[in-house]
């Protein structure tokens, strides 16, 4: 038969298989490195992230206590409401961590006296509190970059190691120092009688890198020409606490919610395309599948249900006397016959070489008493034909 | 109409469209387009309602060989067609391939081969021909299904006619044909000759070895134009299967291999194949038709789950048959249905003709017989002799009655039946 050399081994199928299916295998095992390589190239901001109070390399406890070393206290306030309490005209108000801010927030600073200056403030902050500046682009730099502005708190420290940065977009009327590819780096912008400086990086300020270049200078200039300096660092907003008045469905761009409708027809047109079936099922009546042997299995079956051993030992000895009896010359019916009993039993012990009981108990014997009983009178009637066949 | 692959993968790539555009208006314009890709295809995709159908090919199949039917397409239509398209046939009819590209231009006319390789006995009809037309964009098609009729007739394989040979061999020995010429227990007398050693003493004309000095046989051909009567069981106890076969598959494979040998022998073969009613039946066909339509008229047989009625068959047979015949019962000897149906029946029958049962016994009996090791093996032991000592007390019963009974496993039956027809005809108990 060639049927059985067309049916493929189990490496061909798995062969086939990775064939077929690589191509995805690949892409997905692609698609998954991107993801680890993006998840770890991402700059990782820590908890203590600017924390006046953290000594850890992003905190930024050696500012704060070189801030009070030069008489100038620095106070750490967690919430907006604390910082509202705190600020003084003559004050000044760092504000750092945006992203842990609400809009709502964020309109609370605008009105406090005092200046400010904003650490990498998001967009919506930067909108709020320092209208005409716009993110434009961030950046890497190594080493310090000169200040090239007239800002005194600038030009008095000198160059400053940025690291990473934010730059901006500024209107002419403030002051742009530290720019990179034209654009600066921090932003000075008088508003009435107080300034708003937008320093594009938190880095320079953190216990890691205060030491480097000018950082350190710029940071004291910047912050220490007042009073007393209020330092906001706002906590996590507690669940249930509605501060981002922005719901994902805002979030989303309006392009990527056609997308994901056309994505949908995608799928619908290509489920129609798989599921129209080229031409009806056909049916057939098969014939019934019925083993012939399926009635003396199910007697078995009853004999062992019901323990009938007598049965069963009955069968076994009539099938094995119709075997015998011709061995020995009788007539067939002898084998049936209560009256042969004597004389096929008395023929069959010399030949098998048995004591003519024991010939008789497996012939003729009672019913077994238990089911090994029945087991082994199996096995005698099997040796006592085999013996007498070979006699 | 069906859509393609092809639209769900350009419907995919539109993503990029609202995507970048990001109004509403470009959603709407993707759809456009793709709709408006459709509506060409369709329109200019070839018409399935245009084609006509013709087949071709092998009408009738032996079980397990290959059947080669041709689909012809014929296009009417003034566009070409480019197409799939799906012969459909019942499962068992083995149809390969699935489906088959089609592409045909107005006007002309191709063939699509279809390859069958049937693994049931009966007749295979072809059910419909789908065609999925696809438009010239490749993005939608017009679909239809048509019947285009076709009947492949499944025969039995009758693989015993290996057995034949050797049954022929034998025959001719009977008959007088072969060298080694063996006295037959005819009637009709054929000739004289002298006596060889291993010839029956009985045989001897003692008349003509006084007028010669030699010693002298007579040898009789065996007769001829006898009529064998075989009957095929279809009811319940056929349905059985033995092995993967059903009994009745074995019964026909037994009844071919005796109706070949017998037709050879000069006989006249007839078939009815009974349950309630008559199922199939050949009668007075020369003996150069005999097989082919023995084995048609078996192909489309089913066993029916049903009780056979013993009287029904038994009254068909004496009402068809007036002289005597052999009458070849394959059947089971299952203990209920013979003890009620027929054996009542038998002396009417065996009164007038020679009465022959057929039984395919099941290997998995004997099997079950000879387990042993646990308790559950003996008691299939135990059922098992149960079964074979009803078995055997039947065919004694049977064979009081003058019955000759062939009772063996399904490959070794029609041998058995063969070489049973044989002995009856060395016999001369035709």
């Amino acid at each position: 038969m060639t049927a059985t050399t067309d049916i493929p081994t189990a490496a061909q199928v798995a062969g086939r298989r990775w064939r077929a299916s690589r191509a995805v295998v690949f892409t997905i095992l692609g698609l998954v490195a991107v993801a680890i390589g993006l998840a770890v190239l991402r700059p990782a901001t820590s908890a203590q992230f600017l924390d006046p109070e953290s000594p850890a390399k992003d905190g930024t406890r050696a500012l704060a206590q070189l801030l009070g070393q030069r008489g100038t206290p620095v106070q750490v306030v967690r919430d907006t409401a604390a910082a509202a309490r705190q600020a003084r005209p003559d004050s000044v108000l760092v504000v750092t961590r945006f992203e842990r801010l609400g809009s709502e927030q964020v309109d609370q600073l605008r009105d406090l006296p005092g200046s400010l200056i904003l650490v990498e403030p998001s967009r919506d902050a930067l909108q709020a509190l320092a209208p005409g500046i716009q993110r434009a682009s961030a950046g890497f730099s190594d080493g310090s970059v000169a200040p090239s502005c007239s800002l005194p708190a600038a030009t008095l420290a000198g160059s400053v190691a940025f690291h990473r940065s934010e730059a901006y977009e500024a209107p002419p009327t403030a002051t742009h120092c530290y720019p990179s590819e034209g654009l600066p780096r921090v932003v000075h912008l008088p508003r009435g009688d107080r300034t708003v400086t937008v320093l594009g990086s938190g880095l320079p300020l953190t216990n890691r890198y205060l030491a480097e270049a000018g950082n350190a200078a710029l940071a004291l200039n910047l912050v220490g020409a007042r009073s007393s300096v209020v330092w906001l660092i706002p906590d996590l907003p507690t669940p249930g606490s509605r501060s981002g008045d922005v719901t994902y469905d805002e979030l989303i761009p309006a392009g990527v919610k056609l997308a994901v409708l056309q994505i949908l027809i995608a799928v619908v047109l290509t489920a129609l395309w798989r599921a129209r079936r080229l031409g009806a099922v056909v049916t057939e009546p098969l014939p019934v599948a019925v083993r012939s042997a399926e009635t003396v299995e199910g007697r078995a079956r009853l004999y062992r249900a019901h323990h009938a051993r007598d049965r069963a030992a009955d069968a076994l000895r009539a099938g094995a006397r119709e075997r015998l009896v011709p061995l020995l010359g009788l007539p067939r019916g002898a084998a049936q016959d209560p009256a042969a009993e004597q004389e096929i039993v008395l023929a069959l012990a010399p030949r098998a070489g048995w004591d003519a009981a024991v010939v008789g108990w497996a012939l003729y014997g009672p019913a077994p008493a238990d089911d090994a009983e029945l087991v082994r009178l199996a096995d005698v009637l099997d040796d006592l034909e085999r013996k007498v066949r070979q006699s | 109409m069906a859509v393609t692959g092809r639209l769900g993968l350009l419907a995919a790539l539109g993503v990029i469209v609202p995507l970048l555009v990001g109004r509403g208006w470009a959603l709407l314009a993707v759809q456009g387009v793709l709709l408006l890709g459709v509506v060409v295809d369709l329109a200019l995709a070839g018409n399935v309602r245009a084609l006509r159908f013709h087949r071709d090919g092998d009408a009738s199949v032996r079980l397990g060989e290959t059947a080669r039917v041709g689909l012809i397409v014929e296009n009417l239509g003034r566009r070409r067609m480019k197409a799939v398209l799906r012969d459909a046939w019942p499962p068992s009819a083995g149809a390969s391939p699935r489906t088959a590209p089609l592409n045909v231009p107005a006007g002309e006319r191709r063939r699509v081969e279809m390859t069958l390789v049937p693994t049931r006995r009966g007749d295979r009809r072809a059910v419909t021909v789908t065609v999925r037309s696809v438009g010239p964009l490749g993005l939608a098609a017009r679909q239809l299904s048509r019947p285009a009729p076709w009947t492949v007739r499944v025969l039995p394989a009758f693989p015993s006619r290996r057995h034949l040979p050797a049954r022929l061999r034998k025959l001719r020995e009977l008959t007088g044909q072969h060298v080694a010429m063996v006295r037959g227990q005819g009637t009709e007398f054929d000739s004289l000759r002298e006596y060889v050693v291993g010839d029956d003493v009985r045989s001897i004309d003692w008349r003509a070895t006084a007028r010669r000095a030699d010693v002298v046989v007579r040898t009789w051909r065996p007769e001829r134009d006898r009529r064998i009567y075989l009957v095929l069981d279809t009811g319940r106890t056929a349905a059985g299967r033995v092995g993967d076969v059903p009994r009745l598959d074995c019964s026909m494979d037994a009844a071919l291999l005796l109706g070949a040998l017998a037709s050879r022998a000069g006989d006249r073969v007839d078939l009815l194949a009974y349950d309630r009613r008559v199922r199939a039946r050949v009668e007075g066909v020369s003996r150069t038709d005999l097989l082919t339509s023995m084995v048609q008229a078996m192909a489309p047989l089913e066993p029916e789950l049903i009780e056979s009625d013993a009287a029904g068959m038994v009254s068909t047979i004496m009402a068809r048959v007036r002289q005597r015949c052999l009458v070849v019962l394959l059947t089971e000897l299952n203990p209920a249905a013979i003890e009620e149906g027929l054996l009542p029946l038998l002396p009417q029958l065996t009164a007038r003709h020679l009465v022959m049962v057929a039984a395919v016994a099941d290997p998995r009996v004997d099997e079950m017989a000879a387990a042993r090791g646990d308790l559950a093996a003996v008691y299939d032991a135990a059922a098992a002799e149960r079964a074979r000592a009803d078995r055997r007390r039947l065919t004694a019963e049977l064979r009081r009655y003058g019955v000759e009974v062939v009772d063996a496993p399904p490959d070794e039956i029609a041998p058995a039946l063969a070489d049973a027809y044989l002995a009856l005809k060395a016999a001369g108990r035709l």
